[in-house]
């Protein structure tokens, strides 16, 4: 073994470089822990988070025409739409909309089937619930929303 | 898609139902006969043309059913007896070393009701191969272990899903499910809810896993 | 569990009473999830293990053939996990082999660049873990930093970090959002600096060198009776990529190498995955710089009906050879698809590769196997 291959042995130089790495990374500044509880993630626009029924903005009502076909395209068959059919306009108006959280994937399949833009994953992830059908949402918590009760630290 | 949500009772009222209530019916005419039913669609495989499939056909001869090729897949469907033959031979004289998977398929309406289906590949040839075999239930085919060692596992996993033994391989048990369970699960008539509920009861100490 | 699964366990006639046999069971830090390993040791050498697994057997491909070609999508994101977008492109491609329709440019070449980009991310959680086994903990930090962007890109693409669901059956469903292009080529620039840090950690330093040469040693030819693909294949000296060898997705527009190496250890395993990770970022160089425009979907009615037939497509992915053999019998629904995954076939192998070894090299045996039970069990 040629002389610096034996000092480099001796003073544990290839340890040293790791160390010297480490210690590189100890800048304060580059910490990128996210201070969850206290600091909300920003997440992206297309986040697939909790579901929403939106609403027309301009006269409040429901934008879903009941048409099924966000149940239709759910593989776990957990959206319910109930509508009926209006006499004096001839269409279906949604009465009912139940849709499953506790076995939602949130793989936005449903999203992608609605027409209208009614049904929307949101950027909610803040989801738990303290039972099983409290995770089994109907209309109103749907378009409302879920409102997680907040801490302060 | 409308049809799955018909409205109860509010669909137009048919009007001939109507009228036949106040009359006698009249005799209809004689209705058309039936057209014949239309045979089950089946793959739309044209026949491979190449060196292998005729040297396979000169060795094998009359066990070998036929070589098609589908999508640009070769395959070649074979007499059960000769599938670990033909993959021996393919390995030694062809050079297709490599067997990529074992599988099954159920098909419960036929006399044959399982498809084993082997897919050898070759390094130097860059070349795919598929051998199908048609087995009824109960036929215990020779295990490819002889010939491949991959085959290990992968035979104890269409053992396991497909209850097809293999025989002379070295340890046949359950893979992915538990060693006592009975069922098989892959095969068309085991339902995608059941369960052995006495393994469950046995083990889990619960009534039912659903 | 009851003693119902002590049929595998060796008869009890030990030669002397050094001999034992040593769970490893299925909850361990080391062993990726759910595998249980049961050791026969002799004091502390193995001589024999058997695994067993079916902990995290879900029953995808029965599932499969419960739900249209288009529900099952999300699916196939669960079965390896830690790489879902490669699961996601395998069962596209097999759907669309079967429909004999091709994706569009566009969505070939974000296609290439997420599964690249997943590539690296798949290779980080491996190294990181790999790491952590071996007793270096700094590794996983670092390399669950970096994985931190790219998982904010996927994020900005499709919306989920990890089960990604970013591809369908014909091409993409979502365009490539606005900056995409520079939050791509700020990964590159970020990121070979960062493979140098890491190497500089571990690739000269004496512990892992010692822990990790001449350990689980796996020829080309064991690599090749026992089905062995991806990095171990190419570690042995074996130069095969599906990437290059059957292109798929457009990759044989990108100029890219294979890297092997000669002696199938550990070692070499570490060094075909550093290198595989460079290659990654230079494959996406190559895609962001010139996507084309144009539809991002193919020619795919709104009801998938492959006529009857069947296909079988497999992917380069992180793990090995992912290989997606779909039978269609012409309905809405899969009449069957079958998997077969890189880390179950690769997993045959680790009795081979320890027989001789201590136990405390177990764990890197197994952490260079690179195995996802979620792929193994499906």
């Amino acid at each position: 073994m040629s002389g610096s291959g034996i000092l480099r042995k001796i003073f544990l130089v290839d340890l040293f470089q790791g160390l010297a790495v480490t210690f590189r990374n100890q800048t304060p500044k580059d910490t990128v822990t996210e201070q969850y509880p206290a600091e909300r993630p920003k997440v992206a626009e297309r986040y697939r988070g909790a579901p929403r029924l939106n609403n027309n903005p301009e006269n409040g009502e429901t934008l879903c025409i009941a048409c099924n076909l966000c149940a239709l395209a759910c593989p776990e068959n957990l959206i319910v739409v109930g509508s009926e059919r209006n006499e004096q306009t001839r269409r279906k108006e949604l009465t009912t909309f139940t849709y499953d959280l506790s076995r939602c994937m949130f793989c936005g399949l449903c999203e992608d089937a609605c027409p209208v833009d009614a049904l929307e994953l949101t950027q909610d992830f803040e989801l738990a619930s303290y039972s099983r059908p409290g995770m089994i949402w109907d209309r109103q918590m749907l378009e409302e929303g879920p409102r997680p009760t907040q801490y302060k630290c | 898609m409308a049809d799955e949500q018909k409205p109860g009772g509010s669909g137009a009222p048919l009007p001939a139902g109507g009228e036949a209530a106040k009359q006698p019916p009249k005799p209809s005419p004689p209705k058309p006969a039936a057209p014949p039913p239309k045979p089950p669609a089946t793959m739309a495989a044209t026949p491979w043309e190449s060196d292998l499939p005729r040297e396979l056909k000169e060795r094998f001869g009359g066990q070998i059913v036929e070589t098609s090729t589908y999508l640009g897949q070769n395959f070649i469907v074979a007499k059960p007896e000769a599938a670990v033959p033909i993959l021996e031979y393919l390995k030694l004289e062809a050079d297709f070393d490599y067997l990529v998977d074992i599988t099954a398929v159920d098909w419960p309406k036929r006399p044959e009701r399982f498809d084993l289906v082997y897919i050898v590949y070759s390094f130097s040839r860059n070349e795919r191969v598929r051998i199908k075999t048609y087995i009824p239930d109960g036929y215990k085919p020779e295990t490819a272990v002889g010939v491949h060692l991959t085959a290990n596992w992968l035979e104890r996993e269409a053992f396991d899903m497909f209850g097809i033994e293999f025989a002379g391989h070295p340890d046949l048990r359950r893979i992915l499910m538990p060693e006592d369970w009975q069922g098989y699960p892959l095969r068309k008539d085991y339902s995608i809810i059941q369960q052995d509920q006495r393994w469950v009861q046995e083990n889990l100490g619960i009534e039912s896993g659903q | 569990m009851k003693a119902a699964s002590d049929a595998s366990m060796p008869d009890t006639t030990f030669l002397d009473s050094t001999e034992l046999v040593l769970n490893m069971g299925p909850q361990h830090p080391s062993t990726h999830g759910v595998l249980r390993v049961i050791l026969k040791l002799d004091g502390e050498k193995i001589m024999g293990t058997d695994c067993v697994i079916g902990y995290l057997h879900r029953g995808v491909e029965k599932i499969a053939e419960n739900r249209t070609w288009a529900q099952f999508n999300p699916y196939v994101d669960r079965m390896d996990y830690v790489a879902s977008v490669s699961n996601g492109l395998g069962y596209c491609l097999v759907v669309e082999k079967l429909l004999n329709v091709e994706a569009p440019p566009r969505a070939q070449v974000v296609r290439v660049i997420l599964t690249e980009l997943n590539r690296i991310a798949s290779h980080l959680v491996w190294l990181g873990t790999h790491a952590l086994d071996i007793g270096a903990i700094t590794p996983v930090f670092y390399c669950f930093r970096e994985r931190e962007e790219a998982l904010n890109i996927f994020e900005k693409y499709c919306g989920a970090r990890l089960t990604t669901h970013a591809f369908r059956i014909g091409g993409l469903q979502y365009e490539t959002y606005d900056g995409f292009e520079q939050d791509v080529k700020a990964f590159c620039d970020m990121f070979p600096a960062k493979v140098d840090e890491y190497e500089e950690l571990l690739t000269g330093n004496r512990i892992w060198k010692g822990r990790l040469t001449n350990v689980g040693v796996l020829t080309a030819d064991e690599c090749k009776e026992y089905g062995v693909t991806g990095p171990l294949l190419r570690a042995a000296g074996v130069k095969w990529d599906l990437r290059k060898a059957q292109p798929y997705s457009g990759y044989e527009k990108y100029d890219f190498e294979i890297p092997t190496r000669q002696n199938g250890d550990t070692f070499d395993r570490y060094m075909v995955r550093i290198a595989e990770m460079r290659q990654a970022v230079r494959i996406i160089r190559q895609a962001v710089e010139n996507i084309p425009e144009g539809p991002i979907m193919g020619k795919v009615g709104k009801v998938i009906k492959p006529p009857v037939g069947e296909a079988y497509v497999s992917i380069e992915a992180p793990k090995g050879e992912l290989g997606y053999y779909a039978v269609s019998d012409g309905s809405t629904q899969p009449y069957r698809v079958r998997v077969r995954p890189p880390s179950f076939v690769n997993l045959q192998a680790l009795d081979r590769m320890v027989r001789g070894l201590l136990v405390a090299d177990i764990c890197a045996v197994i952490g260079t196997l690179d195995i996802v039970l979620g792929e193994v069990d499906r």
